[in-house]
């Protein structure tokens, strides 16, 4: 061998081995999970759409979310095992310290439109069949509109991004409220251009165009109450809820004949159903935990667990406790939580008054319960129909046929009360009534059960119905009365619903036509209080009671009227509170605004 | 020659030795020159002969002669006196442990008397600076080096064991007693807040990617260690937490010399835990009765009716003692070294073998190393080193000791038929399904815990002499490891107390890892003018890591020995969440470096390095360190040469930059989180299920390292013609731009992002001592090696201009290991009872200091009650040679650090620390109040509840200790009994390692059987609320196995 050839050669080839190719080697590729840049690709932007969709499963129908948002109003009262007291109390000075109540849904729907701006940003240019690209982003559009809806109506004016933020900082400031409703009009008016009128089959009901209409309707409504609302905010709530309702074959919509169908397992996504936040059995794309192991995913369905009554609790020597119990906790009836009870003076004397010919009150409340015989926690009931349950006044309830709870609207006497198997409970706010709801057995919500699961305090794994068909009449009503349209368009619309609510089971065909007769209105009864009564009877436990109070103003007044826990209830509670943290981390720049009275 | 491992060199000091006396070494170069010239061109074998002596012309006894490239050879005798034929042009090679290898040509000449310098004082010596060697003399950084040799010593399976109190500014602290584990290594302290304070390792001038426990010390030649920051910026963005650089052995141009070391020992605990015994038990259940503040005099753990029958009978059982055995520790070494002029080589093949004091524990290491050196040419050079390591362990984290420190004395061990009593606490509730603690012996088809890694690292490298002055070398190397994890859990043991196979648990793992790097480098070696010394170094690396691993869990199998062997018959197998692992990162530097000296007496050494970093983003990947030292060798000077008591003195002083690489890969580019989602009740994937992302890490374009700079100052110097010889060092030291997560402002869209926003300063001092006290005519000598060093670090700004960060232990002005809690300052006693009443409490409660005055105890009484941060720590060791005997004795002491005794506290809840728990289990025996035992110490015991209030605070204990490492006996079979065995050398030595703890207030209370740790964290929160007190890195002592001692025959032979 040459070695002066071999020293060159070996110095050259050294050389050149190392300087191609280090440019290279400061490339990173990550292999475990993703950068923000995966969102250039169809996947990536799929998965940031569903990334979104699914963030709303930590909040809607989880504990401190329903709380939150059904408490403090003249619907509802605290539970006795409620969280978040100060909300159903106002308990002002509480409040004021308890402001981190706010920073989950606070934060999670920054960082949902944080997401969104990636997704728009980097997926406007990503290389994906044009088509796909546009149906990708108008749900992009869509959900970013929707997450500035909610902090908006929930917080006022709050920061306004649009862009991917790559340069994070520690300060931020409020946008003027004009300019939210406009990127929030402007979300939803591209969105509804793009996105089909229906779902692909079998997708469930994500957005579709008449979702996005749905919202875009509602937030003129919105703006429209708003210290910065347009003169052509209401007639544009209505035109666009009017054209959902004309086009509602086009959208694959319609309002189910019969109420109690509505909520029915497996209707999640009917036609009456614009949208819904998903669940399925599945573990793993549902989020759920193993069932029987107590539900705790942060991500599962738990509205059937809030305003259920305690009806394990009920012994068989009531008012005392030393008896046997006479409803075991079980699938069918759920896992009792006791976090929120409907209002019941509310519910039986204003919204829900005419339960005659309104099949509403049967259909959102439960009242009976059939005994079971079970005993929780000795496991799951099994009892089998016929077998003898417990023993109340010496008389043997019958497993599955007697009813052993029965939540009346009035007060009985003490001859029906004898006649009774089991035991009878009465409104706590009528006079002379012995044995009273209480903050434990109250009216429970059946709009959200679930009786396939395995065990008791399973989770639901419905897929939660956020919007439904019949509030575009209410907005429409809404819009038509202040001004959008006139009183007897707003009396129509609600008379479709009212007409729908006259059906009720085991009703004669002319028992019916003279509940539809009775439940019509004319357009001299339409008033604010009546829309709002009547979204009550419709949306009831629907998680959007406090919105619509505070959109119309009508906070202070119906919660002081009719709310006797929230007597302390002032106009700035029509806002919910910055989340402090967000005012103590702005530490550039001036300092982040606290709404006003919270301080 | 002797064998290498016969004398022990000084260790921590050598770094310092420059012990020489230049004038000698000199008259002898010149001797030997004269010789030179004066020798006739030789014909034929002559014999030689002469006399071997050191510089004070003391006789060096057993020194070795032979002859250069062949295999001829002789011993001196113990008066230095030799006599050797061999060819009249031979070169002598003349070597004894502890002095400078010497060649002398014999050019026909029969009398050659050598004189050796000593080694512990030679100036010649040359030291690993980091991409190269210098003289020590020119050296300007502070650096400190460690012989393979003085490792050794210290019969333990890793480096960490080995350097413990061997170097000054090397804080070396055991965290686990489980076997083959390693420690915690700090150089200067710690510096970064949240990400790494490791040094980097460097092997034979690699990075390296492995463990430390893959390198045997057998194989080691030297260890240096760079300290400062003008000596580690030569390392630019891995430097900042110092450099650890070992060289491994290389073979030697002489006759094939094959080296065989082995040893065999045996290990037991140095002590067991103090627990109740029997009847001590059975008072402090019913003093807990006594003071049960929810129904008095009740107990609902009193003892039960076996406990009560045993107690009567005398039964006290020691669970402690039934678990522990006695462990095997062995190693042996086989080597052969040698070469001629153009080719060395070195092979080697390791095995160690240590089992613990638990029964079923063990550990193998396999390790083979070669080393090969060859001339192509006289300007090609051309090598290759590969070393390689297997290791096997089962059950090294596996141990019933948690179970068998609780379960209560009370209880018989067995069955009268000599089985075991499977469920001994069967009459007491809660602990009644409690499985016996002895069932973890044994049942090998039940409990397998088995590791497995291989890792080997290969270099090559060819170097060029382009001219005379100019170098050129180019090396490639390349590591592997991979590590695989085999765990199995069978029912009916106190592991797994569930009874049928179907709730067996077993997990397996996989990871593995390559590194390369490649370094191409110029050197120009120039002296000009005789005075002008230049050493010029140009270098390009390139550097790539990866690193995956993958964890599946199973549960449930069709039988026991089935384990893990096949997972298709495991009923439920789930990938762990979150275990797969992933990262690759690259680096590639330029560096550049200047030595100057001039005369020998002024130094200068000036680096720079520009890194290039994958893990950075893009547009900021590149960093650019600089570093400059200067020393002044004074004895040099003239006004010095009268100074007859100063042999050497050398002052130095350095500046420079460095980074910590701790930066995980793809951080700046932003991250999303993961979610699902169903579209549907379908299960189509990708239209019904669909994966979900949202952000949760912004890009940062902006994140750079942490950097570190630092100044360093050192006096080296040597008086009474170098038996005496140290070093002072002062540094200062200052790491700005640290990583901390900022919080954001939630509209942001992210929660927080990793910033460069953090601070924290650290300066600090070293003394290194060596002298040699006595060296006798009678061949006595004592030598002795002493270091201590002190550093105080700080955190000096937080994020946000946060004073301080109680979530995370983080305050301005003190350590990261600093502790929060109340203070305990006694405990209330029955004259304070009403005082005691003020805070709700009564007299046997834990008396707490009261710090806003406000006569209840809560958040705002938290204070700074301790941290890890010795006050200083040192290491001591002394030599003694007398004939052919030598002793050492290693000693090693850490002080004014507070430890976390964490069984001293139990929360009632999860960290379920025995601690009084309503005195339902056995515990430490402490000494505890009773209203007739008025201590200060610790609280009276309260069946009433499952943790006392405060117990947080009882936990923090002086941790300070002096402990004797080694003693280590060696005698040298004198060379005439070995004759013509073919054997050159025999030393024989016992050893004892950890035989004694000389000082430690912990041990001293009982409290505990060693502060230095065996885990990290694990301490209960704080009953005042808020945070831990203590943060899951801090080391804290955990009532775990004990350590053990170790008592150790082995032999060194040399053929």
């Amino acid at each position: 061998m040459n070695y002066r050839s071999f020293r060159y050669s070996l110095f050259f080839g050294v050389m050149i081995f190392a300087s191609t190719g280090c440019k290279k080697l400061l490339e990173e590729q990550p292999r475990l999970g993703f950068a923000p840049t995966f969102f250039t690709t169809t996947d990536g932007i799929q998965g940031g759409i569903a990334g979104v969709y699914s963030s709303f499963r930590g909040q809607w129908a989880t504990q401190i979310f329903t709380q939150l948002y059904n408490s403090g109003t003249d619907e509802s009262l605290r539970g006795a095992a409620a969280d978040v007291q100060h909300w159903f109390t106002y308990n002002q000075s509480l409040i004021k310290s308890s402001t981190g109540d706010y920073e989950g849904f606070w934060n999670v729907l920054f960082i949902d439109i944080n997401t969104l701006n990636g997704v728009l940003q980097f997926g406007a240019d990503a290389d994906i069949p044009a088509a796909t690209k546009t149906q990708l982003l108008a749900q992009a559009k869509f959900l970013r509109g929707f997450c500035y809806f909610y902090l908006v109506t929930t917080f006022g004016q709050v920061p306004l991004h649009t862009t991917f933020n790559t340069s994070p900082s520690a300060a931020d400031s409020p946008a003027p409220l004009a300019d939210l409703y406009a990127l929030i009009i402007k979300d939803l008016t591209e969105a509804s251009n793009d996105l089909p009128n229906t779902p692909a089959t079998g997708t469930g009901k994500p957005a579709t165009k008449s979702t996005a209409l749905f919202l875009l309707a509602k937030t003129y409504l919105w703006r429209g109450w708003s210290s910065v609302a347009q003169p052509t905010d209401f007639t544009q709530a209505y035109t666009i809820s009017k054209g959902i309702i004309d086009n509602k074959a086009t959208y694959g919509l319609n309002l189910l004949p019969f109420f109690n169908t509505i909520f029915r397992e497996g209707n999640e996504y009917s036609s009456e159903v614009l949208m819904v936040i998903d669940h399925t059995k599945d573990l793993k794309f549902g989020q759920n935990s193993n069932p029987g192991t107590g539900a705790g995913g942060p991500s599962e369905n738990k509205s059937n667990f809030f305003w259920r009554s305690g009806y394990d609790l009920i012994k068989s020597d009531y008012p005392g406790t030393a008896g046997a119990t006479v409803v075991g906790r079980d699938p069918q009836n759920g896992r009792p939580f006791r976090r929120i009870r409907p209002n019941a003076k509310y519910i039986l004397e204003t919204a829900f008054a005419n339960r005659a010919t309104d099949q509403r009150y049967d259909g959102t409340f439960q009242t009976i319960w059939l005994s079971n015989g079970g005993s929780y926690p000795s496991g799951q009931n099994t009892m089998p129909a016929g077998t003898n349950g417990a023993t109340v006044n010496g008389k043997v309830l019958i497993n599955k046929v007697d009813t052993a709870i029965w939540l009346r609207d009035r007060v009985v006497t003490p001859a029906e009360r004898a006649a009774f198997k089991g035991i009878m409970f009465e409104p706590d706010y009528l006079p002379g009534a012995t044995i009273k709801f209480t903050d434990q057995m109250f009216p429970s919500i059946r709009k959200f059960d679930d009786s396939t699961r395995i065990d008791q305090n399973d989770y639901s794994d419905r897929p939660y119905i956020l919007f439904r068909f019949a509030e575009v009449y209410l907005i429409a009503a809404e819009a038509a009365l202040k001004g959008g349209a006139t009183t007897q368009n707003a009396a129509d619309m609600i008379n479709v619903l009212r007409t729908r609510a006259a059906l009720k089971d085991k009703q004669t065909p002319v028992e019916y036509t003279a509940a539809v007769a009775a439940q019509q209105i004319t357009a001299a009864q339409v008033t604010l209080d009546f829309i709002l009564e009547e979204r009550s009877r419709e949306l009831f436990a629907e998680d959007c009671r406090w919105w619509d109070l505070s959109r119309t103003k009508k906070l202070v007044e119906r919660v002081k009227l009719y709310n006797p826990e929230a007597q302390n209830v002032a106009d700035h509670n029509m806002l919910r509170p910055i989340p402090q943290s967000q005012i103590d981390l702005v530490t550039e720049g001036p300092k982040y605004p606290q709404n006003p009275g919270y301080f | 020659m002797r064998f290498t491992v016969t004398q022990i060199p000084p260790g921590a000091s050598t770094s310092l030795n420059l012990l020489l006396k230049r004038g000698k070494i000199i008259a002898f170069f010149i001797s030997c020159l004269l010789l030179n010239a004066f020798s006739a061109a030789a014909q034929g074998n002559i014999t030689v002969k002469g006399r071997i002596t050191d510089n004070s012309n003391a006789p060096i006894a057993k020194a070795s002669v032979t002859v250069k490239g062949s295999s001829t050879g002789v011993t001196a005798n113990d008066n230095g006196e030799y006599i050797i034929d061999v060819p009249s042009n031979a070169t002598l090679v003349i070597s004894s442990i502890g002095y400078t290898t010497t060649e002398v040509e014999v050019k026909g000449q029969s009398t050659h008397n050598i004189s050796l310098a000593s080694n512990a004082a030679n100036l010649n010596e040359v030291v690993v600076i980091g991409y190269g060697t210098q003289r020590k003399a020119d050296v300007t950084g502070s650096t400190v080096s460690v012989k393979g040799e003085t490792l050794s010593e210290i019969k333990a399976p890793n480096i960490l064991n080995q350097l413990q109190g061997r170097a000054a500014g090397v804080d070396i602290v055991n965290n686990s007693t489980q076997i083959g584990s390693g420690g915690q290594i700090r150089i200067r302290g710690n510096r970064s807040i949240t990400g790494n304070n490791d040094p980097l390792i460097v092997v034979d001038g690699m990075a390296y990617g492995g463990s430390l426990n893959d390198i045997t010390s057998e194989n080691i030649a030297n260890l240096d260690v760079l300290k400062d920051a003008s000596a580690t910026a030569i390392y630019g963005s891995r430097g900042a937490n110092g450099v650890i650089i070992i060289t491994t052995k290389h073979g030697l141009n002489q006759k094939a010399v094959t080296t065989y070391s082995g040893y065999v020992g045996v290990s037991k605990a140095i002590d067991t835990y103090r627990l109740f015994n029997g009847e001590e038990y059975a008072t402090f259940k019913a003093e807990a009765a006594t003071g049960n503040s929810n129904s008095p005099n009740t107990n609902l753990y009193a003892l039960t009716n076996i406990e009560k029958t045993n107690l009567a009978a005398g039964v006290s059982t020691d669970w402690q003692d039934l678990l522990l055995t006695t462990g095997i520790r062995t190693g042996h070494d086989l080597g052969v070294r040698g070469g001629n002029e153009r080719t060395q080589y070195s092979f080697g093949v390791g095995y160690y073998r240590e089992t613990g004091i638990i029964y079923d524990q063990s550990l193998d290491r396999y390790s083979f190393n070669i080393n090969i050196d060859h001339k192509l040419s006289e300007r090609i050079k051309v090598g290759f080193t590969s070393f390689n390591t297997m290791l096997r362990s089962n059950r090294l984290g596996t141990n019933a000791y948690g179970s068998a420190t609780r379960l209560g004395p009370l209880f018989k061990p067995y069955n009268d038929d000599g089985t075991i009593n499977f469920k001994p606490a069967s009459q007491q509730g809660v602990d009644a399904q409690q499985i016996n603690p002895l069932t973890s012996i044994g049942n090998d088809d039940l409990i397998k815990a088995f590791q497995r890694r291989y890792q080997f690292q290969h270099n090559f490298y060819a170097e060029v002499k382009i001219l005379k002055e100019l170098k050129f070398k180019t090396t490639f190397g390349y590591g592997w490891s991979q590590t695989f994890n085999s765990n199995y859990t069978g029912p009916n043991t106190v592991f797994n107390s569930n009874t049928t196979t179907a709730q067996s648990s077993l997990n397996e793992s996989n990871a593995e890892g390559w590194q390369y790097t490649l370094n191409n480098s110029l050197e120009y070696n120039r002296t000009f003018a005789d005075k002008h010394k230049l050493q010029v170094l140009a270098l390009q690396e390139v550097q790539k890591n990866s690193f995956r691993s993958q964890r599946v869990n199973g549960l449930g199998v069709p039988a026991d020995f089935i384990q893990d062997y096949n997972l298709n018959l495991v009923y439920t197998l789930t990938a762990e969440s979150n275990s797969a692992g992933y990262s690759e990162s690259a680096l590639i530097g330029y560096m550049g470096r200047a030595i100057y000296s001039f005369d020998d007496k002024y130094l200068l050494t000036a680096t720079v390095r520009t890194d290039g970093a994958s893990v950075l983003a893009q547009g900021h990947k590149w960093t650019t360190y600089p570093a400059v030292s200067v020393g002044w060798n004074i004895d040099k000077e003239k006004f010095m040469q009268n100074v007859g008591f100063l042999s050497n003195l050398k002052l130095r002083a350095g500046w420079g930059i460095s980074s910590n690489a701790g930066i995980n890969p793809y951080t700046t580019l932003g991250s999303l989180g993961t979610n699902f989602y169903n579209f549907g009740q379908g299960t189509t994937v990708g239209t019904n299920f669909v994966n979900g992302y949202t952000i949760n890490t912004s890009p940062n374009p902006n994140l750079s390292w942490e950097k570190t700079s630092g100044l360093n100052i050192g006096v080296d110097f040597g008086l009474l013609k170098n038996r005496i010889s140290g070093s002072i060092e002062y540094y200062n030291t200052k790491t700005s731009d640290i990583l901390l997560q900022r919080n954001l402002p939630r509209s942001n869209g992210t929660n927080s992002i990793l910033t460069n926003v953090g601070k924290t300063a650290s300066h600090g001092m070293e003394f290194s001592i060596s002298s040699v006290n006595i060296r006798s005519k009678s061949g006595f000598t004592w030598r002795t090696d002493a270091n201590a060093f002190f550093n105080r670090e700080k955190i000096t700004e937080l994020q946000l201009g946060l004073k301080q960060d109680i979530n995370n232990g983080w305050f301005v002005g003190h350590p990261i290991t600093t502790i929060y809690d109340v203070k305990k300052i006694g405990i209330w006693q029955t004259s304070e009872a009403a005082q005691a009443a003020v805070y709700g409490v009564k007299p046997g409660d834990i008396k707490l200091e009261d710090v806003n005055k406000s006569n209840s105890i809560g958040q705002e009484d938290r204070q700074v009650v301790g941290d890890f941060q010795p006050d200083f720590v040192a290491g001591l060791t002394n030599h003694f040679e007398y004939k052919n005997f030598d002793l050492n004795v290693v000693l090693f002491g850490r002080f004014g650090q507070t430890v976390v005794a964490t069984y001293l506290a139990a929360d009632g809840g999860g960290a379920g620390y025995p601690f009084f728990l309503n005195s339902r289990v056995n515990q430490l025996k402490v000494d505890y109040w009773t209203p007739t035992n008025p201590t200060n110490a610790f609280p009276q015991p309260d069946a009433g509840v499952d943790g006392l209030r405060f117990t947080s605070t009882l936990t923090y204990q002086d941790g300070s200790f002096i402990k004797i490492r080694s003693i280590d006996l060696g005698y040298n079979i004198p060379g005439s009994w070995l004759g013509k065995s073919g054997i050159s050398a025999i030393r024989a030595y016992v050893s004892t390692q950890n035989p004694f703890i000389l000082w430690s207030p912990l041990v001293r209370d009982h409290l505990g059987i060693d502060p230095e740790g065996n885990g990290t964290g694990n301490s209960v929160g704080t009953t005042a609320g808020g945070p831990t007190p203590v943060q899951g890195r801090s080391i804290t002592v955990g009532m775990g196995v004990p350590p053990s001692r170790l008592f150790i025959f082995g032999v060194n032979v040399k053929f």
